[in-house]
C-alpha cells in the first residue's frame, strides 16, 4: 500500500518538474518576446521589477531584478546611467560589446537561457537584456540585509574567537578564508533543493584530505532531491551513514575555527546557507565530546576538564538507572546510614523507584524544553526556578522523594556539560531505556544496555571512520588526545584515519624550555 | 571469503584475553584451590603452558593455511568426509561449550544477584546481545572487545587494590609443602580453559599483518598469565584455607571489601568484569560457530545463521545441566577431557599430518626436479 | 504477514518477541520501603535444641527524615528485636517473616551474636547459613555473650542509633578481638580449629544502657571450653597481633608515681621450631610506644631513663602474655593462637605426621616469649611537667 502510493507521489513530483522546463529554454532574439517569457515566469511577483528602456537613445532593452536583493544606487550609477547617456560613436558596435565596455561593473557575466538569468536574479544579481540579442548579462550587484557577525549561542567559550558563523554563505566562505589564506583551501559549491535552490559550500584542504572522501561527500550530496534545505540538518540526514542510529555522525558547528581546526586535519566541512550551522565530516564520538576551548587553555587544566566532561556524559547517561538498580535490587551496595536515610524519605511516597525516576525525568526534560523556546530573559530562569519550585513542592506534598530530586539535578547539570548539544540530546534520550533496563534487570540490565550501546558505536562509521576511533580500532599514538588534552607541541601528527596524506602536522621537538648557558 | 572485515593483532589479543579470564576470574580460585591448596597460584603457571602450546600448534597449523580456518584445513589435510566429522565434531563441541558458557553466566547471576529472575531471561538477554555483536561482524567484536578490556582490566585493578588492606601474606606458605604433584593436579581444570586459546584459528585468518599475529598471541597469554596469577594470589591472601569453600570467590572477596565504611560492597564491579568478560568471551565462541557453521555448509554469508545458532546456543545451555551442582561436576570431569580432545589432540594430528604431507610432496617434488 | 516478510522488519518482530520478557520482568524488585533492614541478628539455642533467633531491624521513619517535614513524626523506637524458634537458622527466619510486613533484608546485617547456649552446643553448622545465603555479608562482626542474644540486641545505645553498630564500632576499635565470619570460618577450618570470639555484655550507666566489649570466649573446635577476661584477654591480642588501642601502666622501680604508654603499633611474629623432637614455640613482638603521661619525676629525654622503661614494658607484656598462655594453654588447651597453622607453614612434612597428636602436644608446648619493646617520643613534654628543673631527679 504504502510504496504504491509513495510511487503515485513520485510521478506527481515529476510532472511538476516538467512544467518549469519552460525556464530551460534559450533566450530569444527579440526583446518583447523576451520581455513577455519573463513576465509570464515572474507572474504574480510583486517584487520582481522588470524596467524597460534604451541604450543610447537607440536599443531598447529591460533591467531585471529583485527588489531588496540588488544595490539600486550602484545599478543607477553604473549601469542605467551609463548604458542611457551611451554616445554615437558606440553605435558602430554590436550591442553585446557595447553593454560590456560600458557597464562598470567587475562581476558581470553572460545568461543565454532563461534559467541562467532567473538564477542571478534570484540571487540578487540584475540582468540586462537587449533587442536583437540572445545573450543576457547578469551584474554582480546583490546586497541584501544580512546579520552581522556575533559569538555563536549554542558554543559559547571564554578563551577563543568570538566570531560565528551567519546565515549568509559568502560571509562564512569569507571568515574561512580569512583563517586559512592558503590556495591549498579549496570549495566546491553546488545548489540543492529544486525550490530553494540553496548553494552549498564543500571545503577541504588539498593535500591533506583524501580524495576518495571529497568524492563521497559528492556522490552524497548529489544524490539528495529535495524540494528545499532550509538548514544544514536536512543535508546531515541524507547523507549519514546510519540514518537509524540516535548518534549523530556529523559535527555541527557554528564557529569557523572548529571548521578550520577540522580542515586542517584532513577533514570535509560542508557550509550551507541560510544557517549558521556548517557541517564536518567524517566525525567520531570523541572529537563531538571535546569543546574547542580545550586547545586554547593550558593543557593539564583541559585535560581535568576533559576527565569531567568524560565522567558526567557517564552520569547523565547512567545516575537515574543506578539509582532504580540500587534502591530496588542492590540495597546491600549502598552504605547503611545512606540507605537508612534514603528509607525514611521513601516511607511517604506513593510511587516506586521506577515510576518515581520517569515522573521527575519527564518533567525536567520538558522544563528544560520550554526553557529553551521562551524568551532569553524568562526562558532559563523560568525553567531553573520551575524545577526548583516543582521539586520542592513534590518533596514537601510526599510524592517523591529529596534524594530523587538530587538525581535529577545532578542528571541535569550532568548533560549539560557536554559541549555538543546534538550528542548531549541523545544521551539524555538514551537514559530513559537506561531507566527501563534497570528498572526490569537491575545493574545486569544496565550492564546490558551499555553494552548495546558500545556495540552499537562500534558498528557506527562516519563516512568510513570507524565512529569510535582512536579507541577501536586503537591507536596508541592518538589515545594520548582522547585520555588527555595532549600539549600542542606534543601533536605532531594528524589523526591516521583522515590526515594519512600528510602524516605530520609540525616539526617535532618544539617543547619550549628556559634559555640555557648564561648563569 | 566469508568475512569481509579485518582486524588489527592488537585486537585479536585484546579478544583473546577475556576470552580465558572471563570465566577462569571467578571459578578459577576455587578449582585450583580444591587440589593445590597453597599453591594454586604455581597451578595457573603450569596451565599457561598449555596456552602457549596451544597458540603454537594454531600458529604452525595457520601458517600452512594462511587463508582458512580450522574447519577449512581439517578437510585439506584430511580429506573431504573425514575433514566434515572433524569439522562436525568441533561445531558440536563448540556449541556446547560456548551453551556451557552462557550457562555459567546465567547461574553466576541468578545465584547472586537476580535470585528469583528466571534463567531463561538472563541467558536469553546475553544470547541476544551477543547475537547483535556477532552478526557487526569480526570487526564489531573486536572494536567492542577493545572498548571493554581496558575497562575490565580498570575494575580488576580497583577490587585488587582495594582488597590489599585485609591480606595475610601469611596464607602463601608453606610454598610446595606437598611437592608439585597438588599444584600440577589443580592445573588440570585452568589448563583447559588455557587451550581455548585455540579459537584464534578463527581469528588469524582475517589479521591486518599476520607476521605479528603470534607475537601478540603470545603477548596475550602472557597477560592472562599474570592476570589469573593475581587472582589466585589474592584469593588466596585473604581465605587462606577456606578458599574453595566458596563458589565464586572473587565475589564474596569483593563482598569483603570495606574502605572506610562508605567503599563497601563493590560486587557490582564484580559483577561489570563478569557481565563485559562473558559477553566478549561468548560473542568469539558465537563467531567462531557462526563462521564455522556456514564455511561448514559452505554458505556464503554467515549473518543470516546468526539468530537461529543463537537460539540453539540458549537451548543447548538450558538443556546442558539440570543444576550448577550437575553443571560443575561435568565442566570438572568430563568437560576437561573434551577440550583436550577437540582443541589439543586433534589440532595436534592435524599438524602431524600436515607437516607429513609437506614432506612427502617435498621429496618427490624434490625427486622429481633431480630427475628432470 | 507481510510485515513479516520484509527483511527489514524481521529486527521489529524479534524486538516484539523480546519486549513481553521484560514487561514481565520485575521478579527481583523490592521497594526499600518494603524491606525490613537488619542490622543484627542474634542466635541462641533453646532447650529443646531449636533454633531461636532474633533480629534486630532498623526503623527508618525513627531515625532519618528530619528534612521531610511531611513524614517527620517520629515512630517510636529506632529499632525493634523480635526473636522465633525454629530447626534451623534459615527456618526460624521465615517463621520471623511471617511476623513482619516487610521482607526481612540481611544485606546490611553487621553483628551476629552468639548466645552461650549455642556456643556450649558448637556452633559450626549454623554458620554456614551467613556464607551461603546470598544477603548476609562475611564482614559482619561475631561477638560471644554469656546469655540471651537478645539481650544485646535490645540495648537502646545513647550515641549510635542501634546497638549493632556500637557492637562493631567497638570491634573496629580493637579493644577487644575483632573476629568477622571470614576470620571465624577461616580459624574453624585452619588446622587446630580452635576459635576465640570477643564477649559482649550489657554495660548500665547512669545515662542508660550501653554495650562492652570485656573478656573473650574460648571454643575448642568449635564448642565453648571457657572466658578469660580482659586482662587476660590482652595478652591474647598480643598473641595474635591484633593489639591496637593499648595502654600499659608501669610504676617505676625507682620513682614515685605512675608512667602509661601509648601503643603506636606492634607486630607478632611466631617462629616455631623442631629441635631433636621437641617442638618449641618462640614468639618475637616488638611495640613501639608513646609516652601519654608520667607522674614521676624522671626526666622523658634521658635515654638511659627510657632504656631501662622500656625493659619493664617488656617484662611486663611477657607477663600478660604468660598469663594468659597459662589460661588457655595449660587450662583450656584450646589453640587459638594459631600455632598449629604456623607449624604447619614451616614443617608441613613434620606436621602431616604429628597432625593427630597435636591436641595432646599443645598444652606441653613450649613456649619463649621475646618481647622488645620501643619508646619512641617523650610526647609533648619533655621532663616532668610542673618540676624546677633542678629537682628533676637525675640519674
Amino acid at each position: 500500500m504504502w510504496r504504491k502510493w509513495r510511487k503515485k507521489e513520485k510521478k506527481n513530483k515529476q510532472s511538476t518538474l516538467k512544467q518549469s522546463n519552460q525556464e530551460q529554454e534559450p533566450l530569444y532574439n527579440n526583446i518583447t518576446d523576451n520581455e513577455n517569457q519573463l513576465r509570464s515566469i515572474y507572474e504574480n511577483c510583486s517584487d520582481v521589477i522588470v524596467h524597460p528602456f534604451t541604450i543610447g537613445g537607440k536599443h531598447q532593452a529591460i533591467l531585471l531584478y529583485i527588489d531588496g536583493l540588488s544595490n539600486t544606487e550602484e545599478i543607477d550609477d553604473s549601469v542605467l546611467s551609463p548604458l542611457m547617456k551611451a554616445t554615437d560613436s558606440d553605435q558602430e558596435q554590436q550591442v553585446d560589446t557595447l553593454i560590456k565596455n560600458t557597464v562598470a561593473v567587475a562581476d558581470t557575466n553572460e545568461a543565454t537561457t532563461f534559467s541562467d538569468c532567473v538564477q542571478a536574479v534570484s540571487a540578487g544579481k540584475p540582468v540586462v537584456l537587449a533587442d536583437n540579442s540572445s545573450t543576457g548579462f547578469s551584474l554582480g550587484l546583490s546586497k541584501w540585509e544580512k546579520r552581522s557577525v556575533e559569538s555563536p549561542d549554542a558554543e559559547k567559550v571564554i578563551r577563543g574567537p568570538r566570531e560565528g558563523f551567519v546565515e549568509t554563505l559568502t560571509v562564512n566562505t569569507s571568515m574561512l578564508r580569512r583563517k586559512i589564506r592558503s590556495p591549498k583551501l579549496k570549495m566546491q559549491s553546488m545548489e540543492i533543493g529544486h525550490y530553494t535552490k540553496t548553494s552549498v559550500s564543500i571545503a577541504y584542504v588539498e593535500g591533506l584530505v583524501d580524495k576518495t572522501l571529497i568524492e563521497e561527500v559528492t556522490n552524497r550530496l548529489n544524490r539528495i532531491d529535495v524540494d528545499g534545505v532550509l538548514e544544514s540538518g536536512v543535508i546531515e540526514e541524507f547523507i549519514e551513514d546510519d540514518p537509524s542510529s540516535p548518534f549523530p555522525q556529523t559535527l555541527a558547528t557554528e564557529r569557523p575555527d572548529t571548521v578550520t581546526a577540522n580542515l586542517l586535519e584532513g577533514r570535509v566541512s560542508i557550509l550551507v546557507d541560510g544557517t549558521p550551522f556548517s557541517l564536518v565530516v567524517p566525525t567520531t564520538l570523541y572529537s563531538l565530546l571535546q569543546s574547542n576551548e580545550d586547545y586554547y587553555r593550558r593543557y593539564i587544566m583541559a585535560t581535568a576538564t576533559r576527565w569531567l566532561r568524560y565522567l558526567f556524559l557517564v552520569m547523565s547517561l547512567l545516575f537515574p538507572a543506578l539509582y532504580v538498580a540500587v534502591l530496588t535490587y542492590h540495597q546491600e551496595m549502598i552504605p547503611t546510614s545512606l540507605l537508612i536515610s534514603m528509607a525514611a524519605s521513601r516511607e511517604q511516597v506513593p510511587f516506586p523507584a521506577l515510576v518515581e525516576v520517569l515522573i521527575m525525568e519527564i518533567t525536567f526534560e520538558a522544563l528544560r524544553e520550554a526553557g529553551v523556546r521562551l524568551p532569553k530573559q524568562v526562558g532559563s530562569a523560568v525553567s531553573i526556578v520551575g524545577a526548583l519550585v516543582i521539586g520542592e513542592a513534590a518533596v514537601s506534598a510526599g510524592i517523591v522523594s529529596a534524594p530523587m530530586v538530587i538525581v535529577v539535578a545532578i542528571t541535569g547539570i550532568a548533560s549539560f556539560t557536554i559541549p555538543r548539544y546534538s550528542v548531549a540530546f541523545t544521551i539524555r534520550m538514551l537514559r530513559f531505556p537506561m531507566i527501563f533496563l534497570s528498572g526490569t534487570l537491575g545493574l545486569l540490565g544496565i550492564m546490558l544496555g551499555i553494552i548495546i550501546i558500545i556495540v552499537h558505536l562500534a558498528t557506527l562509521r562516519s563516512f568510513g571512520v570507524p565512529y569510535l576511533s582512536p579507541m577501536a580500532p586503537m591507536h596508541f599514538s592518538e589515545i594520548k588526545d582522547v585520555l588527555v588534552r595532549s600539549p600542542w607541541w606534543k601533536l605532531n601528527k594528524r589523526p591516521r584515519l583522515t590526515g594519512k596524506y600528510d602524516k605530520y602536522r609540525q616539526s617535532s621537538g618544539q617543547k619550549p624550555g628556559p634559555i640555557r648557558g648564561k648563569e | 571469503m566469508i568475512e569481509k572485515g579485518r582486524i588489527s593483532a592488537l585486537q585479536m589479543a585484546v579478544l583473546l584475553y577475556p576470552t580465558v579470564v572471563a570465566t577462569a576470574i571467578l571459578v578459577l580460585p576455587a578449582t585450583t584451590g580444591e587440589f593445590a591448596k597453597q599453591d594454586m597460584w604455581l597451578s595457573t603457571i603450569w596451565a599457561s603452558l598449555f596456552g602457549y602450546f596451544s597458540v603454537f600448534i594454531a600458529y604452525r597449523l595457520h601458517s600452512y593455511f594462511p587463508q582458512q580456518t580450522m574447519l577449512q584445513y581439517s578437510e585439506t589435510i584430511a580429506g573431504t568426509v573425514p575433514g566434515k566429522l572433524i569439522g562436525f565434531g568441533l561445531l558440536f563441541f563448540l556449541i556446547h561449550t560456548n551453551g556451557m558458557n552462557l550457562r555459567d553466566y546465567g547461574e553466576f547471576v541468578t545465584g547472586n544477584f537476580l535470585q528469583q529472575t528466571p534463567l531463561i531471561v538472563t541467558v536469553a538477554s546475553m544470547a541476544f546481545v551477543c547475537a547483535i555483536t556477532v552478526r557487526g561482524g569480526l570487526e564489531v567484536v573486536a572494536r567492542s572487545s577493545q572498548i571493554f578490556v581496558p575497562v575490565f582490566i580498570v575494575l580488576f585493578l580497583f577490587i585488587v587494590v582495594l582488597l590489599i588492606p585485609s591480606l595475610n601474606p601469611q596464607n602463601v606458605s608453606p610454598i610446595m609443602g606437598k611437592g608439585v604433584a597438588p599444584s600440577i593436579k589443580g592445573a588440570f581444570i585452568p589448563a583447559q580453559w588455557f587451550n581455548e586459546l585455540f579459537l584464534i584459528s578463527f581469528l588469524l585468518p582475517y589479521l591486518h599483518h599476520k607476521e605479528k599475529g603470534l607475537k601478540w598471541a603470545m603477548l596475550s597469554t602472557a597477560l592472562i598469565m599474570i592476570t589469573l596469577i593475581i587472582t589466585n594470589v589474592f584469593a588466596l591472601l585473604l581465605f587462606g584455607n577456606i578458599t574453595s569453600s566458596f563458589t565464586y570467590p572473587v565475589m564474596d572477596a569483593a563482598r569483603y571489601i570495606s574502605v572506610a565504611d562508605f567503599l563497601q560492597h563493590v560486587e557490582a564491579v564484580v559483577m561489570a568484569i563478569w557481565v563485559t568478560g562473558m559477553f566478549i568471551k561468548i560473542s568469539v565462541f558465537f563467531y567462531a560457530i557462526v563462521v564455522g557453521m556456514a564455511q561448514w555448509l559452505q554458505l556464503s554469508d554467515y549473518r543470516p545463521i546468526v539468530f537461529p545458532m543463537g537460539f540453539l546456543v540458549i537451548i543447548v545451555s538450558m538443556w546442558s545441566a539440570p543444576s550448577l551442582q550437575k553443571l560443575s561436576h561435568f565442566s570438572s570431569t568430563t568437560w576437561p577431557f573434551y577440550v583436550l580432545f577437540f582443541l589439543t589432540i586433534i589440532p595436534i594430528l592435524l599438524l602431524l599430518t600436515a607437516m607429513a604431507r609437506k614432506k612427502i610432496s617435498l621429496q618427490s617434488s624434490n625427486v622429481e626436479r633431480r630427475k628432470s | 504477514m507481510k510485515l513479516l516478510r520484509k527483511t527489514g522488519n524481521r529486527k521489529h518482530v524479534l524486538l516484539l518477541c523480546l519486549i513481553p520478557i521484560f514487561l514481565s520482568g520485575c521478579w527481583d524488585r523490592a521497594e526499600v520501603n518494603d524491606l525490613a533492614i537488619v542490622s543484627g541478628m542474634g542466635i541462641n539455642k533453646t532447650d529443646e535444641g531449636d533454633i531461636k533467633l532474633s533480629v534486630q531491624i532498623i526503623n527508618p521513619k525513627a531515625i532519618g527524615g528530619q528534612g521531610n517535614s511531611g513524614g517527620g513524626q517520629s515512630g517510636g523506637n529506632p529499632v525493634t528485636v523480635e526473636t522465633a524458634v525454629g530447626k534451623t537458622i534459615f527456618d526460624a527466619r521465615s517463621k520471623l517473616q511471617e511476623q513482619f510486613s516487610r521482607k526481612l533484608f540481611e544485606g546490611h546485617n553487621r553483628v551476629v551474636i552468639i548466645g552461650k547456649s549455642l556456643a556450649e552446643a558448637g556452633i559450626r553448622k549454623h554458620i554456614d547459613f551467613f556464607a551461603r545465603f546470598p544477603n548476609p555479608r562475611l564482614r559482619a562482626n561475631v561477638f560471644f555473650t554469656d546469655g540471651k542474644a537478645s539481650k544485646i540486641l535490645k540495648v537502646i545505645p545513647n550515641l549510635e542509633v542501634d546497638s549493632a553498630e556500637v557492637a562493631r564500632e567497638l570491634a573496629q576499635l580493637q579493644i577487644g578481638m575483632n573476629v568477622t565470619i571470614k576470620d571465624l570460618l577461616q580459624q574453624m577450618a585452619s588446622e587446630s580449629g580452635d576459635v576465640a570470639l570477643p564477649r559482649i555484655s550489657v554495660n548500665k550507666g547512669k545515662l542508660g544502657e550501653g554495650l562492652r566489649v570485656n573478656g573473650t570466649a574460648i571454643f575448642k573446635k568449635d564448642q565453648l571450653v571457657g572466658q578469660i577476661d580482659d586482662k587476660v584477654t590482652r595478652g591474647l591480642l598480643w598473641l595474635i597481633d591484633q593489639i591496637q588501642l593499648s595502654t600499659v601502666t608501669i610504676k617505676p622501680k625507682d620513682a614515685k608515681g605512675y608512667i602509661s604508654f601509648k601503643l603506636l603499633r606492634s607486630s607478632t611474629e611466631l617462629k616455631p621450631k623442631i629441635k631433636n623432637g621437641t617442638w618449641t614455640m618462640t614468639v618475637n613482638i616488638t611495640t613501639e610506644d608513646d609516652v601519654a603521661e608520667n607522674e614521676t619525676k624522671l626526666d622523658m629525654m634521658d635515654p638511659k631513663v627510657t632504656k631501662k622503661l622500656e625493659k619493664q614494658l617488656e617484662k611486663r607484656i611477657d607477663k600478660r602474655i604468660e598469663m594468659t598462655l597459662d589460661k588457655v594453654q595449660k587450662g583450656m588447651e584450646a589453640d587459638v593462637f594459631n600455632f598449629a597453622e604456623a607449624f604447619h607453614r614451616t614443617y608441613p612434612n613434620q606436621w602431616k605426621k604429628a597432625k593427630n597428636k597435636w591436641e595432646e602436644k599443645f598444652p606441653e608446648l613450649e613456649i619463649n616469649i621475646q618481647s622488645t619493646a620501643k619508646i619512641r617520643r617523650p610526647g609533648r613534654s619533655t621532663g616532668p611537667q610542673g618540676v624546677p628543673p633542678d629537682k628533676e631527679e637525675q640519674k
